[in-house]
């Protein structure tokens, strides 16, 4: 998880709080990283300094992380019920288990993985150092023994049948374009030659089939880049006008480029 | 040709440790009593020769391995894929299996504090750990157990090397007297 390092207590000047949550596995990580720093007798730890503490840390946890530190806010909330239930007077001696009890047992067996875990990383290191022979091949993945599916065979069934069926056999196909963008770019010059501007509606409308359209659109498209036509549409879907340009030359003082 | 060397060109073919009863399959001629004559006698051979590598006991067997001290120059001759190093989490959660197994998905949880079903499932992917069984109660969980190649993975004999946790010097610190600091910032 990317939680943005805090630094509660720096303000103070004290540098004993200084805790990126990032650094910790969880929780129970930076609980004992508060109780080993300051050196606590996790036997009695003092409950209300630790959990201000930890929720100092917490807090630093910003709203769009929360999904991610959602074991940390848990655990606050273990620790405030703790809190809470260390204030309530005692019944009798023998009757109530200390409210901390549980929270120091986990500790504890967490305190004890995080130190086999350091041993392992050390065994592992060792063994690192040694080569076996040649190339290994990777392992294939163990047979799933008796894993049981978290989906019944009725959802299975139900979103196998929305899948479509491939087609079975989809030749490849290869299009020409049964018209040319030249025949529509000299079809546009000529229109053009004799009228100086005209609808894009009126260059198409003697033709039927989208492909004239779309060649017409492109051939006027093009004779824009080419400076020899200017586009110009009042606003979406109006009519387009194709106008035609005078020589480059002429045209360079114009300032008033209106292409669309 | 003797046994010792049929041994050997048995060993020196493999890419994961032999158990002397394996080995000892190879052919008639051979049995776990000799096999483990031969895999004495080469391990003897290989440490008077000055070899660059060992007979080494792993995950209740045999293999061949290089030297530790020829690290610094095999890491530079990367024809050979190394297992990439586990994380922390990974680590974490090995380390409760291997001490609690067969255990669940939620105990491993309720020890770290954290979830744990990614880090699972990238420890099975890697064959470290594999399904043992179906605990009791509701949705029967999957256990968890360790694999040999967990053992082969750290260069273990047996799970028996692990540090008993007595060994453990973490948890019981005699307890001193409490010192209640006040709460940072007030």
């Amino acid at each position: 998880m990317a939680l943005t390092p805090f630094d509660a207590g720096a303000r103070e000047g004290r540098e004993l709080f200084v805790v990126a949550l990032e650094r910790f596995e969880g929780p129970l990580d930076l609980l004992l990283h508060l109780i080993r720093q300051q050196d606590i007798d996790i036997f009695d730890i003092p409950i209300a300094t630790i959990t201000d503490q930890f929720l100092k840390v917490v807090g630093g946890i910003g709203a769009e992380e929360l999904e991610g530190a959602g074991e940390f806010v848990e655990m606050a909330a273990m620790l405030i019920g703790i809190k809470a239930r260390m204030l309530l007077p005692h019944r009798r001696e023998d009757e109530d288990e200390d409210p901390r009890a549980e929270l120091v047992r986990r500790l504890l067996e967490y305190e004890q993985v995080r130190e086999i875990s350091s041993r392992l990383e050390v065994m592992e290191a060792r063994r690192m150092r040694r080569w076996a022979k040649g190339y290994v091949p990777p392992r294939p993945r163990p047979e799933p023994r008796d894993t049981p599916l978290d989906t019944t065979w009725d959802e299975v069934w139900e979103a196998a049948l929305r899948v479509d069926l491939p087609r079975p056999h989809a030749p490849p196909r290869v299009t020409t374009r049964p018209v040319s963008m030249e025949e529509k770019i000299a079809l546009i010059r000529d229109r053009l030659r004799a009228a100086g501007r005209i609808e894009f509606s009126r260059l198409i409308g003697s033709w039927r089939g989208r492909m004239h359209g779309v060649m017409t659109l492109l051939a006027g498209l093009e004779l824009a880049r080419r400076r020899q036509v200017r586009l110009r549409q009042t606003r979406p879907f109006a009519e387009l006008w194709l106008y035609r340009r005078a020589a480059p030359a002429a045209e360079s003082g114009n300032a008033g480029e209106e292409a669309a | 040709m003797n046994p010792a060397q049929v041994v050997e060109a048995i060993l020196f073919s493999s890419d994961a440790p032999l158990t002397a009863e394996e080995v000892a399959r190879a052919d008639e001629s051979l049995d776990e009593d000799v096999v483990a004559e031969a895999i004495a006698a080469l391990r003897r051979e290989y440490e008077d020769g000055d070899r660059a590598f060992q007979l080494v006991e792993i995950a209740g067997g045999h293999q061949l391995l290089t030297r530790p001290e020829f690290a610094p120059y095999l890491e530079r001759f990367d024809t050979v894929p190394r297992p990439a190093r586990l994380s922390r989490p990974a680590l974490e959660t090995l380390a409760i299996v291997a001490y609690r197994q067969p255990v669940g998905r939620i105990e491993m949880e309720y020890i770290r504090g954290v979830n744990c079903a990614g880090v699972i499932r990238t420890l099975l992917d890697r064959d470290l750990i594999e399904v043992t069984g179906r605990g009791e109660g509701i949705g029967r969980p999957l256990l968890y157990g360790t694999t040999g190649h967990f053992l082969e993975h750290f260069g273990l004999q047996s799970l028996d090397e692990l540090p008993r946790p007595a060994e453990l010097p973490v948890v019981l610190r005699e307890p001193g007297p409490l010192e209640v600091e006040p709460a940072a910032g007030e």
